[in-house]
């Protein structure tokens, strides 16, 4: 082992008394990248944020080439080589591309920042990510997600890292930025870098990846290179036990005259430069699937059926009324209910810092009041039934939902919105950057409201997701409509080529 | 061993526990000048309580805005506003235009904030320097009635079954708000749009009538404080509000509250307005000249939030 970069010997941290990693040795080796897998909960967070400073351990010690070492902060691990791409964005939305890349130590002059040096810095780091669209003037606030993970790794490589961390850096990419990932880590495995790489993409671990480790309940399972075992195999060792089909069964596709009059239709809608003629229609009891690249408009559909937005033009008709509904307010309470689920869960789905029962019961307050009061023995069934329903593992309804696990977490938000029983479901991106095994749980659910006889709209950045859940997917290009397709004609081909508006006949 | 409280309930537990040093320190005191321990006597106590209620009253509807993240600047003047005007109407509608008062200026504040979208921070300022300048083009060219009406003097002054009703009113205004806090869906929307508006918005919370509302129960509790500070002085005067607002704000941070939103338990503002007057009351019967009275003051509200802040990393 002396061959290795850096080296964790026995390390354990323990929050409050809870084991978050026990004992864990863990080394890597230049020129090598590294899988870390395990559901989420694993202790997969808390030893990257270990080693990048973030915290310290309770026990066990760090070896950099050999030399005992210890960081007390995030800056003496960047100094030490060891760079950490965080899960949660860490750019400043109203500082320029340029600012962040350089935030930690910009190139100065006279000692002031010297922003042409910068700039020039950046289009550099820019252009090695193939992001030479990205003007480095140009606010965070202003690129898509996935951008701005773009330019995220581009910071990181601006530390020169010795080894890299990536924290589910590509579930917010696209996939042609995927691939450009995929390019950069293979550059830089040649040049000698360790790279550490989390994800819960299984294709993505095996096209990249030469040595895996599996993480479970804070513990080391195992580490052993790629290809020694089998996808079966590894989801085994990471959960513990055997997982079924990963998607629920579909029923047999219907026909329009089958599926009834639609509870959703859209047509022509419009809103800003985002979205430009959106048709669609969804019927009960079945999965419709948005589809296509980061950021052609799907959000803000699902936004503006929501009623979340302002000036949308078009003609939606909800159950037996026309028109969108005014304000989230209105779309829940309205006689055809709406829920959406929305994409990002820790600023639009939950309030963070209060209670798992308040978060749960945030839309329906209505519901569990008597006159202006809220029924204490309404609220307290309606949060136990909440969690039942979705299996939620939790301490205490008291706790602040942030102590829960990313999985836990969307699961909370999807109970809420089940306590008012809604008619349609928008969901965005339900299963970004959760575990296997919720991500099952959520499938099936979706399905069992579908059959229920729920409508569903749900987008979904992963190919896969929508080929396995969906009845219908509509593939959005340009804030359009540009290919709808049905049961078998789903593939990844089609799907792929409708989202970068390319026909498939004639391709 | 360690006794474990909640962190909602940890700055209440040392708000409470200071509370009793402060009271242990004043009679040590005035047990080694004078020999007594009128601190411990019930008549002061109901006498620092009376006094207290017009804070308390204040900083209970101060509550509601900053559990929103927001902040009420106008309250002094709404105050004075609501107190002047009422007399100046006198008789028996003295108490509702007061409370009209407050009403008008409450939704002018919650439109101003929810609606128009600017920082309360600046909007209520504004507000607050426009009243003044009504106040003072109001009593500009002629002298209105400015004293109490019989129902102030009563409020302020009387005492029932030996306690100042004074103290009956704080109480029922707590037990309002505490009720609307805790048991009703308006109040944990307060705390659910103070803690992330955009979830609450998504949660189908109606984020801007709850805005409102709280501005509105804000400057209503303004200026019911108008109307018992009016009686308790026999008459309403420019300026009566003054020495309000920042008490308020002190005794809602001291009490636990988060400035800047969505925590924080109305037990907490009953116990830093206890805090606050009583700190004030024993200072000034230690006859501390009134720039060290000042000093001290400050330097325990910052004192006690360094105490509250540590250990309170956010894990995310």
């Amino acid at each position: 082992m002396s061959d290795a970069i850096v080296e964790y010997r026995g390390i354990s941290k323990f929050f409050a008394g809870i084991r978050a990693l026990e004992n864990v040795d863990f080394a890597c080796s230049p020129g090598s990248i590294h899988a870390i897998l395990g559901e989420n909960g694993a202790g997969k967070s808390t030893l990257i944020k270990i080693m990048s400073g973030v915290l310290q351990p309770d026990a066990g010690e760090i070896r950099l080439e050999g030399k005992p070492v210890t960081f007390p902060t995030p800056d003496a691990a960047n100094r030490a080589g060891i760079v950490c791409m965080f899960q949660e964005l860490s750019l400043i939305p109203d500082l320029s591309v340029a600012d962040n890349i350089s935030i930690s130590d910009p190139p100065r002059r006279f000692g002031l920042i010297d922003s042409r040096a910068q700039i020039a810095r950046a289009e550099d780091l820019l252009a090695r990510v193939r992001c030479e669209d990205v003007d480095p003037r140009s606010l965070v606030r202003e690129l898509s997600l996935s951008r701005r993970q773009m330019v995220e790794i581009a910071k990181a490589l601006g530390r020169k890292p010795k080894v890299l961390i990536l924290d589910e850096a590509t579930s917010a990419l696209t996939s042609r930025d995927v691939q450009t990932v995929y390019d950069l880590l293979a550059e830089l495995k040649d040049e000698g870098v360790a790279s550490l790489f989390i994800s819960h993409r299984m294709h993505e671990v095996d096209a990249l990846c030469d040595t895996l480790a599996v993480f479970r309940n804070g513990q080391h399972i195992e580490t052993f290179a790629k290809g020694e075992k089998s996808e079966r195999e590894i989801v085994h060792l990471m959960i513990g036990r055997d997982v079924e089909a990963q998607f629920p069964p579909k029923p047999p596709l219907k026909s329009p005259e089958e599926r009834g009059k639609p509870l959703l239709k859209v047509q022509g809608l419009k809103w800003e430069t985002k979205l430009n003629g959106v048709d669609l229609s969804v019927c009960r009891g079945e999965i419709v699937g948005l589809g296509g690249l980061d950021g052609q408009g799907q959000k803000e559909l699902l936004l503006a059926l929501f009623g979340a937005l302002r000036d949308v033009d078009g003609e939606v008709t909800i159950g037996n009324r026309k028109g969108i509904p005014s304000s989230p307010a209105g779309a829940k309470s309205a006689a055809t209910r709406m829920a959406l689920v929305p994409e990002d869960r820790k600023t639009e789905g939950l309030m963070l810092g209060m209670p798992i029962s308040d978060n749960l019961l945030a839309a329906s307050y209505g519901k569990i009041s008597r006159g202006p009061f809220i029924d204490p023995a309404l609220a307290r069934h309606a949060v136990e039934d909440g969690l039942k329903k979705l299996q939620i593992k939790i301490g205490s309804a008291s706790d602040p939902v942030m102590t829960l696990s990313g999985g836990n977490q969307q699961k909370v938000v999807i109970a809420k919105w089940l306590m008012i029983d809604p008619d349609i479901i928008l969901l965005n991106d339900p299963t970004r950057g959760i575990d296997v095994g919720t991500k099952q749980e959520i499938y099936r659910l979706m399905r069992e409201l579908a059959n229920e006889g729920k409508a569903i709209l749900f987008y979904s950045s992963d190919y896969a997701e929508l080929i396995g859940c969906c009845d219908r997917v509509s593939v959005l290009y340009g804030g359009r409509v540009v290919s709808e397709q049905e049961g078998d004609d789903i593939t990844e081909e089609s799907l792929v080529a409708a989202s970068l508006n390319i026909d498939v006949e004639a391709a | 061993m360690r006794i474990s409280i909640s962190a909602e309930n940890r700055p209440i537990a040392i708000a409470s526990l200071f509370i009793v040093v402060i009271l242990l320190a004043g009679t040590a005191y005035t047990l080694s000048t004078t020999g007594t321990a009128p601190l411990l006597s019930p008549r002061y106590l109901l006498q620092l309580l009376q006094t207290g209620s017009f804070l308390g009253i204040c900083a209970a509807g101060m509550m509601m805005v900053i559990l929103l993240g927001h902040i009420d600047l106008s309250i002094p003047w709404t105050l004075t506003a609501a107190a002047m005007t009422a007399t100046a109407v006198g008789g028996d509608m003295a108490l509702p235009t007061a409370l009209a008062v407050g009403l008008a200026v409450g939704l002018l504040n919650g439109f101003g904030v929810a609606y128009l979208r600017i920082p309360s921070m600046i909007f209520t300022l504004g507000v607050d320097t426009v009243l003044r300048g009504l106040m003072v083009a109001q009593t500009g060219g002629f002298a209105p009635q400015d004293s109490a009406t019989p129902l102030m003097l009563f409020l302020a002054k009387d005492r029932l079954l030996g306690i100042p009703v004074a103290i009956f009113v704080w109480a029922a205004v707590s037990i309002v708000i505490a009720v609307i806090l805790t048991r009703t869906g308006f109040g944990r929307s307060i705390y659910a749009t103070g803690s992330r508006e955009g979830a609450a918005f998504l949660s189908g919370i109606r984020t801007r009538f709850v805005i409102v509302g709280a501005f509105v129960m804000s400057s209503l509790c303004a200026s019911l404080a108008g109307v018992l500070l009016t009686g308790y002085s026999a008459k309403a005067y420019q300026g009566m509000g003054n020495a309000f607002l920042l008490p308020a704000i002190a005794a809602v941070v001291l009490g636990g509250t988060h400035i800047l939103g969505g925590r924080g338990r109305y037990s907490g503002t009953l116990v830093g307005v206890i805090l606050i007057v009583l700190l004030n009351s024993v200072l000034s019967i230690m006859q501390m000249p009134e720039a060290g009275r000042q000093i001290i003051y400050g330097a325990v509200i910052i004192g006690m939030l360094l105490v509250y802040g540590r250990n309170q990393r956010v894990t995310s």
